[in-house]
Protein backbone atom coordinates (compact mmCIF):
# COMPACT_ATOMS: atom_id res chain seq x y z
CA UNK A 1 0.00 0.00 0.00
CA UNK A 2 1.03 3.39 -0.66
CA UNK A 3 0.68 5.58 1.93
CA UNK A 4 1.10 9.57 1.96
CA UNK A 5 0.61 11.25 5.06
CA UNK A 6 0.68 15.35 5.75
CA UNK A 7 2.42 16.19 2.66
CA UNK A 8 4.23 19.04 1.69
CA UNK A 9 6.18 19.82 -1.26
CA UNK A 10 7.63 23.19 -3.21
CA UNK A 11 10.25 23.71 -6.06
CA UNK A 12 11.65 26.31 -4.68
CA UNK A 13 9.18 29.05 -4.49
CA UNK A 14 6.62 27.19 -5.64
CA UNK A 15 4.13 25.33 -3.58
CA UNK A 16 2.98 22.21 -5.40
CA UNK A 17 1.26 20.23 -2.21
CA UNK A 18 0.25 21.89 1.27
CA UNK A 19 -0.44 19.08 3.61
CA UNK A 20 -2.56 16.34 1.70
CA UNK A 21 -2.73 13.01 3.35
CA UNK A 22 -3.69 9.92 0.43
CA UNK A 23 -3.86 6.21 0.00
CA UNK A 24 -3.48 3.82 -2.61
CA UNK A 25 -4.75 0.53 -2.30
CA UNK A 26 -2.65 -2.87 -3.59
CA UNK A 27 -4.24 -4.16 -7.04
CA UNK A 28 -6.12 -1.12 -8.30
CA UNK A 29 -5.81 1.08 -11.46
CA UNK A 30 -5.96 4.29 -10.23
CA UNK A 31 -6.22 7.05 -12.17
CA UNK A 32 -4.61 10.11 -11.19
CA UNK A 33 -6.35 13.32 -12.80
CA UNK A 34 -5.99 16.86 -12.80
CA UNK A 35 -5.39 19.88 -14.33
CA UNK A 36 -2.40 20.68 -16.32
CA UNK A 37 0.37 21.66 -13.75
CA UNK A 38 -1.45 20.57 -10.62
CA UNK A 39 1.23 18.23 -9.48
CA UNK A 40 0.57 14.74 -11.45
CA UNK A 41 4.13 13.77 -12.26
CA UNK A 42 5.60 15.14 -9.20
CA UNK A 43 3.68 13.12 -7.01
CA UNK A 44 4.66 10.35 -8.90
CA UNK A 45 7.81 11.66 -8.51
CA UNK A 46 7.51 11.59 -4.80
CA UNK A 47 6.09 8.03 -4.61
CA UNK A 48 9.19 6.76 -6.78
CA UNK A 49 11.21 8.13 -4.90
CA UNK A 50 12.82 10.61 -7.36
CA UNK A 51 11.51 13.65 -5.66
CA UNK A 52 11.32 14.12 -1.19
CA UNK A 53 9.14 15.41 0.49
CA UNK A 54 9.91 18.70 2.50
CA UNK A 55 7.16 17.46 5.12
CA UNK A 56 5.42 14.54 6.01
CA UNK A 57 6.11 11.32 4.89
CA UNK A 58 5.71 8.70 1.73
CA UNK A 59 5.61 5.38 2.34
CA UNK A 60 5.17 2.27 -0.07
CA UNK A 61 4.42 -1.08 1.47
CA UNK A 62 6.72 0.65 4.85
CA UNK A 63 9.70 1.52 2.38
CA UNK A 64 10.73 5.20 2.10
CA UNK A 65 11.10 5.50 -1.29
CA UNK A 66 13.33 8.86 -1.34
CA UNK A 67 15.81 6.22 0.30
CA UNK A 68 16.25 4.87 -2.96
CA UNK A 69 16.84 1.27 -1.72
CA UNK A 70 17.05 -2.24 -4.05
CA UNK A 71 14.16 -3.37 -2.06
CA UNK A 72 11.96 -0.72 -2.87
CA UNK A 73 13.00 -0.06 -6.14
CA UNK A 74 12.82 -3.49 -7.40
CA UNK A 75 9.03 -3.37 -6.91
CA UNK A 76 8.13 -0.18 -9.06
CA UNK A 77 8.70 0.94 -12.28
CA UNK A 78 7.74 4.43 -13.26
CA UNK A 79 7.04 5.31 -17.07
CA UNK A 80 7.82 9.22 -17.67
CA UNK A 81 5.51 10.92 -19.96
CA UNK A 82 8.42 11.85 -21.99
CA UNK A 83 10.25 9.20 -24.31
CA UNK A 84 13.88 8.73 -23.83
CA UNK A 85 15.35 5.86 -25.01
CA UNK A 86 18.67 4.68 -25.76
CA UNK A 87 20.10 3.41 -28.93
CA UNK A 88 19.64 -0.38 -28.58
CA UNK A 89 16.42 -2.34 -30.18
CA UNK A 90 13.55 -2.83 -27.05
CA UNK A 91 14.55 -6.66 -26.42
CA UNK A 92 18.50 -5.27 -25.71
CA UNK A 93 17.14 -2.62 -23.70
CA UNK A 94 14.78 -5.10 -21.41
CA UNK A 95 17.19 -7.58 -20.92
CA UNK A 96 19.66 -5.55 -20.08
CA UNK A 97 17.50 -3.84 -17.16
CA UNK A 98 15.37 -6.78 -16.71
CA UNK A 99 18.25 -9.20 -14.96
CA UNK A 100 17.71 -6.35 -11.62
CA UNK A 101 13.75 -7.02 -11.15
CA UNK A 102 13.24 -10.56 -10.01
CA UNK A 103 9.88 -11.49 -12.02
CA UNK A 104 10.95 -10.03 -15.41
CA UNK A 105 9.46 -12.01 -17.78
CA UNK A 106 10.83 -11.96 -21.42
CA UNK A 107 8.00 -14.19 -22.92
CA UNK A 108 5.83 -11.87 -21.64
CA UNK A 109 7.78 -9.17 -23.24
CA UNK A 110 7.61 -11.00 -26.46
CA UNK A 111 3.60 -11.59 -25.89
CA UNK A 112 3.28 -7.67 -24.87
CA UNK A 113 5.01 -6.89 -27.96
CA UNK A 114 3.42 -8.87 -30.46
CA UNK A 115 0.11 -7.35 -28.89
CA UNK A 116 1.14 -3.83 -28.88
CA UNK A 117 2.42 -4.62 -32.87
CA UNK A 118 5.84 -3.11 -32.46
CA UNK A 119 8.60 -4.65 -34.40
CA UNK A 120 11.04 -6.50 -32.27
CA UNK A 121 13.75 -6.09 -34.51
CA UNK A 122 13.88 -2.25 -35.08
CA UNK A 123 16.20 0.13 -32.78
CA UNK A 124 13.81 2.51 -30.60
CA UNK A 125 15.20 5.54 -32.50
CA UNK A 126 13.94 3.93 -36.02
CA UNK A 127 9.97 3.59 -34.40
CA UNK A 128 7.35 5.97 -34.35
CA UNK A 129 6.62 8.19 -31.08
CA UNK A 130 3.44 5.73 -30.88
CA UNK A 131 5.69 2.87 -31.48
CA UNK A 132 8.37 3.94 -28.49
CA UNK A 133 5.91 4.52 -25.95
CA UNK A 134 4.67 1.30 -26.60
CA UNK A 135 7.86 -0.70 -26.79
CA UNK A 136 8.36 0.83 -23.33
CA UNK A 137 5.09 -0.24 -21.85
CA UNK A 138 5.86 -3.48 -23.32
CA UNK A 139 9.23 -3.57 -20.94
CA UNK A 140 7.52 -2.08 -18.18
CA UNK A 141 4.95 -4.46 -18.00
CA UNK A 142 7.35 -7.53 -18.39
CA UNK A 143 9.62 -6.39 -14.96
CA UNK A 144 5.95 -7.52 -13.22
CA UNK A 145 6.59 -5.10 -10.53
CA UNK A 146 4.46 -4.05 -7.78
CA UNK A 147 4.08 -1.00 -8.14
CA UNK A 148 3.48 0.35 -12.09
CA UNK A 149 3.30 4.05 -12.55
CA UNK A 150 2.48 5.63 -15.95
CA UNK A 151 2.81 9.51 -16.28
CA UNK A 152 0.17 10.30 -19.70
CA UNK A 153 1.16 6.73 -21.22
CA UNK A 154 -1.68 7.73 -23.89
CA UNK A 155 0.02 10.96 -24.93
CA UNK A 156 1.22 10.48 -28.74
CA UNK A 157 -0.82 7.22 -29.38
CA UNK A 158 -3.30 7.19 -32.29
CA UNK A 159 -6.75 5.76 -31.60
CA UNK A 160 -6.47 1.80 -32.28
CA UNK A 161 -3.29 2.12 -29.92
CA UNK A 162 -5.35 3.48 -27.21
CA UNK A 163 -7.39 0.42 -27.19
CA UNK A 164 -4.77 -1.61 -27.29
CA UNK A 165 -2.85 0.28 -24.45
CA UNK A 166 -6.48 -0.20 -22.36
CA UNK A 167 -6.44 -4.21 -23.58
CA UNK A 168 -3.52 -4.79 -22.29
CA UNK A 169 -3.67 -3.30 -18.75
CA UNK A 170 -6.33 -4.44 -18.08
CA UNK A 171 -5.55 -8.39 -19.32
CA UNK A 172 -2.13 -8.40 -18.30
CA UNK A 173 -1.52 -6.55 -14.91
CA UNK A 174 -1.79 -9.30 -12.11
CA UNK A 175 -4.38 -8.73 -9.23
CA UNK A 176 -1.40 -7.61 -6.96
CA UNK A 177 -0.05 -4.76 -9.20
CA UNK A 178 -1.16 -1.06 -8.38
CA UNK A 179 -1.14 0.61 -11.39
CA UNK A 180 -1.02 4.58 -11.00
CA UNK A 181 -2.44 6.23 -14.26
CA UNK A 182 -1.72 9.87 -14.30
CA UNK A 183 -3.36 11.82 -17.44
CA UNK A 184 -5.22 14.26 -18.27
CA UNK A 185 -7.14 12.73 -21.22
CA UNK A 186 -9.95 11.12 -19.34
CA UNK A 187 -11.53 9.26 -21.89
CA UNK A 188 -8.65 7.04 -23.03
CA UNK A 189 -8.37 5.08 -19.40
CA UNK A 190 -12.47 5.54 -19.63
CA UNK A 191 -13.81 1.24 -18.26
CA UNK A 192 -9.81 1.11 -17.18
CA UNK A 193 -9.37 2.72 -14.02
CA UNK A 194 -11.12 2.26 -10.87
CA UNK A 195 -10.40 3.97 -8.35
CA UNK A 196 -9.88 7.87 -8.95
CA UNK A 197 -7.94 10.50 -7.46
CA UNK A 198 -8.61 14.23 -8.62
CA UNK A 199 -5.60 16.39 -7.80
CA UNK A 200 -6.09 20.11 -7.41
CA UNK A 201 -3.34 22.96 -6.36
CA UNK A 202 -1.96 22.03 -3.02
CA UNK A 203 -5.24 19.71 -2.50
CA UNK A 204 -6.54 16.47 -2.91
CA UNK A 205 -10.35 16.57 -4.34
CA UNK A 206 -11.29 13.31 -4.43
CA UNK A 207 -9.80 9.71 -4.09
CA UNK A 208 -12.92 7.29 -4.06
CA UNK A 209 -13.84 3.53 -6.62
CA UNK A 210 -16.46 4.32 -8.94
CA UNK A 211 -18.94 2.39 -6.34
CA UNK A 212 -18.10 4.70 -3.59
CA UNK A 213 -18.87 7.77 -6.70
CA UNK A 214 -22.04 6.26 -7.71
CA UNK A 215 -23.07 5.74 -4.38
CA UNK A 216 -23.07 9.54 -3.52
CA UNK A 217 -23.40 11.29 -7.10
CA UNK A 218 -25.73 10.04 -9.63
CA UNK A 219 -25.49 10.47 -13.39
CA UNK A 220 -28.36 11.38 -15.34
CA UNK A 221 -28.49 11.17 -19.19
CA UNK A 222 -31.69 12.73 -19.89
CA UNK A 223 -33.25 15.52 -22.08
CA UNK A 224 -32.58 18.73 -20.42
CA UNK A 225 -30.57 20.40 -17.92
CA UNK A 226 -31.49 19.72 -14.08
CA UNK A 227 -31.31 22.86 -12.20
CA UNK A 228 -29.50 20.81 -9.11
CA UNK A 229 -26.94 19.50 -10.94
CA UNK A 230 -23.24 19.94 -10.02
CA UNK A 231 -22.41 20.10 -13.20
CA UNK A 232 -24.80 19.45 -17.30
CA UNK A 233 -22.92 18.73 -20.55
CA UNK A 234 -24.55 18.42 -23.83
CA UNK A 235 -24.52 15.37 -25.19
CA UNK A 236 -25.42 14.31 -28.68
CA UNK A 237 -29.31 13.34 -28.29
CA UNK A 238 -29.77 14.88 -24.59
CA UNK A 239 -27.85 16.04 -21.39
CA UNK A 240 -25.45 14.72 -18.80
CA UNK A 241 -26.56 16.17 -15.37
CA UNK A 242 -24.29 15.45 -12.39
CA UNK A 243 -26.06 15.62 -9.62
CA UNK A 244 -25.96 14.29 -5.63
CA UNK A 245 -27.52 10.52 -5.27
CA UNK A 246 -30.15 11.40 -2.69
CA UNK A 247 -32.53 8.69 -3.72
CA UNK A 248 -29.57 6.21 -4.00
CA UNK A 249 -30.07 5.75 -7.88
CA UNK A 250 -27.65 3.24 -9.62
CA UNK A 251 -25.82 5.03 -12.69
CA UNK A 252 -22.88 4.38 -15.06
CA UNK A 253 -19.45 7.21 -13.92
CA UNK A 254 -18.89 9.54 -16.46
CA UNK A 255 -15.17 10.27 -16.00
CA UNK A 256 -14.93 13.07 -17.54
CA UNK A 257 -18.41 14.93 -16.88
CA UNK A 258 -17.28 13.90 -13.02
CA UNK A 259 -13.77 15.81 -13.26
CA UNK A 260 -15.97 18.79 -14.65
CA UNK A 261 -18.10 18.54 -11.53
CA UNK A 262 -15.48 18.22 -8.94
CA UNK A 263 -13.66 21.03 -10.71
CA UNK A 264 -16.65 23.16 -10.71
CA UNK A 265 -17.90 22.33 -6.92
CA UNK A 266 -14.34 21.72 -5.36
CA UNK A 267 -15.52 21.86 -1.69
CA UNK A 268 -18.90 20.34 -2.34
CA UNK A 269 -17.63 17.51 -4.06
CA UNK A 270 -14.87 17.01 -1.66
CA UNK A 271 -17.26 17.18 1.24
CA UNK A 272 -19.71 15.17 0.00
CA UNK A 273 -16.77 12.05 -0.37
CA UNK A 274 -15.30 12.40 2.57
CA UNK B 1 17.47 -8.11 1.64
CA UNK B 2 20.74 -6.19 1.93
CA UNK B 3 20.28 -3.22 0.57
CA UNK B 4 23.58 -1.61 1.16
CA UNK B 5 25.39 -4.22 -0.96
CA UNK B 6 24.78 -7.47 -2.62
CA UNK B 7 27.64 -9.23 -4.51
CA UNK B 8 25.39 -10.27 -7.37
CA UNK B 9 23.39 -7.57 -7.72
CA UNK B 10 26.64 -5.47 -7.81
CA UNK B 11 27.71 -7.71 -10.61
CA UNK B 12 24.72 -6.61 -12.11
CA UNK B 13 25.10 -2.90 -12.28
CA UNK B 14 28.62 -3.76 -13.39
CA UNK B 15 27.42 -5.96 -16.25
CA UNK B 16 24.81 -2.82 -17.07
CA UNK B 17 27.40 0.18 -16.93
CA UNK B 18 29.73 -2.11 -18.88
CA UNK B 19 27.34 -2.72 -22.08
CA UNK B 20 27.14 1.09 -22.26
CA UNK B 21 30.53 1.52 -21.70
CA UNK B 22 31.84 0.29 -25.02
CA UNK B 23 29.80 1.37 -27.90
CA UNK B 24 29.47 5.44 -25.93
CA UNK B 25 33.20 5.43 -24.82
CA UNK B 26 35.10 3.25 -27.76
CA UNK B 27 34.89 6.00 -30.38
CA UNK B 28 36.31 8.89 -28.04
CA UNK B 29 39.17 6.04 -27.32
CA UNK B 30 39.81 5.30 -30.49
CA UNK B 31 40.23 9.09 -31.39
CA UNK B 32 43.06 9.08 -28.57
CA UNK B 33 44.64 6.19 -29.48
CA UNK B 34 44.57 8.01 -33.32
CA UNK B 35 46.69 10.78 -32.55
CA UNK B 36 49.84 8.79 -31.69
CA UNK B 37 49.44 7.59 -35.13
CA UNK B 38 49.30 10.94 -36.56
CA UNK B 39 52.27 11.89 -34.94
CA UNK B 40 53.83 8.75 -35.97
CA UNK B 41 52.61 9.37 -39.93
CA UNK B 42 53.60 12.96 -39.54
CA UNK B 43 57.70 12.40 -38.13
CA UNK B 44 57.58 8.89 -40.55
CA UNK B 45 56.55 11.51 -43.61
CA UNK B 46 58.42 14.53 -42.88
CA UNK B 47 61.10 15.28 -45.18
CA UNK B 48 64.58 15.38 -43.69
CA UNK B 49 67.98 16.29 -44.67
CA UNK B 50 69.13 13.02 -44.50
CA UNK B 51 69.09 12.58 -40.90
CA UNK B 52 66.62 10.36 -39.26
CA UNK B 53 64.21 11.35 -37.25
CA UNK B 54 64.26 9.39 -33.70
CA UNK B 55 61.26 8.62 -31.51
CA UNK B 56 62.16 7.12 -28.87
CA UNK B 57 60.16 5.17 -25.77
CA UNK B 58 59.90 7.08 -23.10
CA UNK B 59 58.99 10.31 -24.79
CA UNK B 60 56.33 7.93 -26.45
CA UNK B 61 55.50 7.01 -22.63
CA UNK B 62 55.27 10.80 -21.51
CA UNK B 63 52.67 10.64 -24.74
CA UNK B 64 50.70 7.73 -23.81
CA UNK B 65 50.51 8.75 -20.35
CA UNK B 66 49.44 12.96 -21.31
CA UNK B 67 46.15 11.11 -23.53
CA UNK B 68 45.69 9.03 -20.85
CA UNK B 69 44.81 11.88 -18.50
CA UNK B 70 42.78 13.13 -21.28
CA UNK B 71 40.74 9.89 -21.72
CA UNK B 72 40.12 10.07 -17.57
CA UNK B 73 38.94 13.55 -17.77
CA UNK B 74 36.32 12.88 -20.47
CA UNK B 75 35.65 9.24 -19.27
CA UNK B 76 32.51 10.38 -16.16
CA UNK B 77 31.05 13.09 -18.88
CA UNK B 78 31.03 10.62 -21.77
CA UNK B 79 30.08 7.40 -19.42
CA UNK B 80 27.64 8.78 -17.16
CA UNK B 81 26.17 11.95 -18.93
CA UNK B 82 22.79 11.46 -18.09
CA UNK B 83 22.93 10.44 -14.57
CA UNK B 84 22.28 13.47 -13.11
CA UNK B 85 19.78 14.90 -15.67
CA UNK B 86 16.16 15.42 -14.63
CA UNK B 87 14.68 13.35 -17.27
CA UNK B 88 17.04 11.44 -18.95
CA UNK B 89 18.50 10.19 -15.34
CA UNK B 90 15.08 8.85 -14.07
CA UNK B 91 16.48 5.42 -15.53
CA UNK B 92 19.74 5.44 -13.70
CA UNK B 93 17.84 6.33 -10.30
CA UNK B 94 15.24 4.10 -10.72
CA UNK B 95 17.60 0.90 -11.48
CA UNK B 96 16.96 -1.80 -8.31
CA UNK B 97 20.64 -1.10 -6.98
CA UNK B 98 21.97 0.51 -3.83
CA UNK B 99 24.03 3.72 -3.71
CA UNK B 100 26.74 2.54 -2.62
CA UNK B 101 26.90 -0.19 -6.31
CA UNK B 102 26.20 2.47 -8.62
CA UNK B 103 28.76 4.32 -7.03
CA UNK B 104 31.16 1.40 -6.92
CA UNK B 105 30.78 1.11 -10.52
CA UNK B 106 30.90 4.33 -11.47
CA UNK B 107 34.76 4.31 -9.66
CA UNK B 108 35.79 1.22 -10.92
CA UNK B 109 34.82 2.21 -14.94
CA UNK B 110 35.97 5.64 -14.64
CA UNK B 111 39.33 4.68 -12.34
CA UNK B 112 40.42 1.34 -13.49
CA UNK B 113 38.56 0.52 -16.58
CA UNK B 114 39.04 3.54 -18.48
CA UNK B 115 42.64 3.62 -17.93
CA UNK B 116 43.42 -0.33 -18.71
CA UNK B 117 41.25 -0.22 -21.76
CA UNK B 118 43.49 2.94 -22.94
CA UNK B 119 47.15 2.25 -21.97
CA UNK B 120 46.13 -1.66 -23.61
CA UNK B 121 44.94 -0.22 -26.97
CA UNK B 122 47.69 2.73 -26.42
CA UNK B 123 50.46 0.18 -25.92
CA UNK B 124 49.39 -2.31 -28.60
CA UNK B 125 49.18 0.18 -30.92
CA UNK B 126 52.99 1.56 -30.26
CA UNK B 127 54.12 -2.49 -30.27
CA UNK B 128 52.71 -2.48 -34.01
CA UNK B 129 54.24 0.93 -35.04
CA UNK B 130 57.42 -0.35 -33.24
CA UNK B 131 57.59 -3.53 -35.15
CA UNK B 132 57.81 -1.42 -38.79
CA UNK B 133 60.83 0.11 -39.44
CA UNK B 134 60.52 3.82 -39.24
CA UNK B 135 61.34 6.91 -36.99
CA UNK B 136 59.86 4.69 -33.17
CA UNK B 137 63.11 3.33 -31.50
CA UNK B 138 61.85 0.66 -28.63
CA UNK B 139 59.20 -0.63 -27.57
CA UNK B 140 57.04 1.42 -25.18
CA UNK B 141 55.63 -1.82 -23.85
CA UNK B 142 58.75 -2.69 -22.25
CA UNK B 143 59.14 0.31 -20.41
CA UNK B 144 55.84 1.34 -19.43
CA UNK B 145 55.30 -0.23 -16.26
CA UNK B 146 58.88 0.16 -15.12
CA UNK B 147 58.57 3.84 -16.40
CA UNK B 148 59.05 5.42 -12.44
CA UNK B 149 62.95 3.51 -12.48
CA UNK B 150 63.83 5.93 -15.56
CA UNK B 151 63.46 9.25 -13.58
CA UNK B 152 66.77 10.19 -14.24
CA UNK B 153 65.22 10.39 -17.99
CA UNK B 154 62.43 12.65 -16.83
CA UNK B 155 64.59 15.23 -15.33
CA UNK B 156 67.41 15.32 -17.95
CA UNK B 157 63.93 15.46 -20.63
CA UNK B 158 62.55 18.62 -18.75
CA UNK B 159 64.85 21.51 -18.88
CA UNK B 160 66.17 21.14 -14.82
CA UNK B 161 69.39 19.73 -15.69
CA UNK B 162 71.60 22.84 -15.15
CA UNK B 163 69.94 23.26 -11.77
CA UNK B 164 69.87 19.71 -10.36
CA UNK B 165 73.12 18.63 -12.17
CA UNK B 166 74.66 18.27 -8.79
CA UNK B 167 71.74 17.01 -7.31
CA UNK B 168 70.46 14.26 -9.80
CA UNK B 169 72.26 11.24 -8.29
CA UNK B 170 70.75 12.29 -4.47
CA UNK B 171 67.50 13.01 -5.71
CA UNK B 172 66.73 9.49 -8.04
CA UNK B 173 67.58 7.94 -4.64
CA UNK B 174 65.33 9.80 -3.05
CA UNK B 175 62.47 9.47 -5.16
CA UNK B 176 61.63 5.50 -5.34
CA UNK B 177 59.46 3.71 -7.94
CA UNK B 178 57.53 2.11 -5.54
CA UNK B 179 56.77 5.40 -4.54
CA UNK B 180 56.32 7.63 -7.35
CA UNK B 181 53.85 4.25 -8.48
CA UNK B 182 51.41 4.97 -5.63
CA UNK B 183 51.85 9.33 -6.40
CA UNK B 184 50.79 8.38 -10.21
CA UNK B 185 47.91 6.53 -8.86
CA UNK B 186 46.44 8.41 -6.60
CA UNK B 187 47.08 11.22 -8.71
CA UNK B 188 44.74 9.53 -11.25
CA UNK B 189 42.38 8.95 -8.86
CA UNK B 190 42.33 12.41 -7.82
CA UNK B 191 42.08 13.43 -11.42
CA UNK B 192 39.13 11.13 -11.95
CA UNK B 193 37.77 12.16 -8.46
CA UNK B 194 37.16 15.55 -9.78
CA UNK B 195 35.86 15.24 -12.72
CA UNK B 196 33.18 12.38 -11.80
CA UNK B 197 32.38 15.27 -8.86
CA UNK B 198 31.85 17.76 -12.46
CA UNK B 199 29.79 15.01 -14.13
CA UNK B 200 27.49 15.44 -10.74
CA UNK B 201 26.75 18.29 -10.31
CA UNK B 202 27.03 20.31 -13.56
CA UNK B 203 24.14 19.25 -16.00
CA UNK B 204 25.78 20.54 -19.28
CA UNK B 205 29.58 21.46 -20.41
CA UNK B 206 30.18 19.32 -17.51
CA UNK B 207 34.15 18.92 -18.56
CA UNK B 208 34.47 22.50 -19.52
CA UNK B 209 33.11 23.91 -16.56
CA UNK B 210 35.46 21.82 -14.41
CA UNK B 211 38.40 22.20 -16.36
CA UNK B 212 37.45 26.58 -15.80
CA UNK B 213 36.73 26.08 -12.13
CA UNK B 214 40.48 24.36 -11.50
CA UNK B 215 41.78 27.08 -13.61
CA UNK B 216 39.97 29.44 -11.72
CA UNK B 217 41.23 27.81 -8.12
CA UNK B 218 44.65 27.34 -9.20
CA UNK B 219 44.72 31.28 -9.89
CA UNK B 220 43.00 31.81 -6.69
CA UNK B 221 45.68 29.61 -4.81
CA UNK B 222 48.80 30.98 -6.49
CA UNK B 223 47.65 34.48 -5.61
CA UNK B 224 47.08 33.63 -2.01
CA UNK B 225 50.66 31.59 -2.29
CA UNK B 226 52.83 34.11 -3.82
CA UNK B 227 51.46 36.79 -1.01
CA UNK B 228 52.26 34.44 2.11
CA UNK B 229 55.80 33.27 0.65
CA UNK B 230 56.41 37.22 -0.28
CA UNK B 231 55.25 38.64 3.11
CA UNK B 232 56.25 36.12 5.14
CA UNK B 233 59.98 37.01 6.54
CA UNK B 234 60.57 33.08 7.10
CA UNK B 235 60.48 32.50 4.28
CA UNK B 236 62.67 35.13 3.02
CA UNK B 237 65.18 34.33 5.39
CA UNK B 238 65.78 30.73 4.29
CA UNK B 239 66.20 31.78 0.63
CA UNK B 240 68.89 33.82 2.04
CA UNK B 241 70.77 31.06 3.37
CA UNK B 242 70.66 29.05 0.06
CA UNK B 243 74.37 29.14 -1.60
CA UNK B 244 76.28 26.93 -4.16
CA UNK B 245 77.27 24.55 -1.19
CA UNK B 246 73.81 23.81 -0.25
CA UNK B 247 71.42 23.92 -3.34
CA UNK B 248 71.35 20.36 -3.73
CA UNK B 249 70.42 19.54 -0.32
CA UNK B 250 67.98 22.27 -0.58
CA UNK B 251 66.87 21.03 -4.05
CA UNK B 252 65.98 17.56 -2.16
CA UNK B 253 63.83 18.97 0.65
CA UNK B 254 62.28 21.12 -1.05
CA UNK B 255 60.97 18.48 -3.64
CA UNK B 256 60.49 15.89 -0.89
CA UNK B 257 57.85 18.17 0.61
CA UNK B 258 56.20 19.18 -2.78
CA UNK B 259 56.07 15.16 -3.21
CA UNK B 260 54.29 14.97 0.42
CA UNK B 261 52.27 17.54 -0.03
CA UNK B 262 50.81 16.27 -4.00
CA UNK B 263 50.29 12.75 -1.91
CA UNK B 264 48.34 13.91 1.18
CA UNK B 265 46.55 16.10 -1.33
CA UNK B 266 45.70 13.53 -3.57
CA UNK B 267 44.32 11.53 -0.78
CA UNK B 268 42.33 14.14 0.79
CA UNK B 269 40.89 16.13 -2.16
CA UNK B 270 39.80 12.49 -3.68
CA UNK B 271 38.53 10.94 -0.48
CA UNK B 272 36.20 14.25 -0.52
CA UNK B 273 35.08 14.32 -3.88
CA UNK B 274 34.11 10.42 -3.72
CA UNK B 275 32.16 11.04 -0.71
CA UNK B 276 30.40 14.22 -2.58
CA UNK B 277 29.59 11.67 -5.76
CA UNK B 278 27.90 9.43 -3.40
CA UNK B 279 26.29 11.77 -1.68
CA UNK B 280 25.13 13.24 -4.66
CA UNK B 281 23.78 9.87 -6.48
CA UNK B 282 22.18 9.10 -3.07
CA UNK B 283 20.10 12.45 -2.92
CA UNK B 284 19.61 13.82 -6.81
CA UNK B 285 16.24 14.89 -7.63
CA UNK B 286 14.92 14.36 -11.01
Amino acid sequence: MIKISNLDFAYKNSQVFKNISLEFKKGNIYGLLGENGVGKTTLLKLICGLQKPVHGSVTVDGLTPSMREPQFLQNVYFLPEEVITEDTTPEKFVQKIGVFYPRYDFALFNQLMKELEVDLTKKFNELSHGQKKKALLACAMSLQTDYLFLDEPTNGLDIPSKALFRKVISQYCSDETTVIISTHQVKDVENLIDPIVILDRDDVLMNASFAEITDKIYFEYGPERLQNAYYTEMLPGGYINVMPNTEHLESNVNIEALFNAVMKNKETIKNLMK
Amino acid sequence: MNNTFNIQRFGKILKHDGLNFFPNFILSLAILWAIPVVIYLFTALMPTDGTVHIYDAMARINNIDFLLKIAIIIAPAILYKTCNDSRKGIGYAMLPASTLEKFLSMVIFCVIVTPIVYIAGALAIDSILALINGPYDGFALSMYFDKFSQIEYSFEQHGTKVMVDDALPLIISNLSPAFMRVLSILGTLMLSSIFMFGNMIFKKRKTGKMIGILILLFIIFMIIFINYVANNEAFANYFEQINEDNVSEFIIRLIRIMMNVAMYTEIVVSAVLLWGIYRKIKTQKY
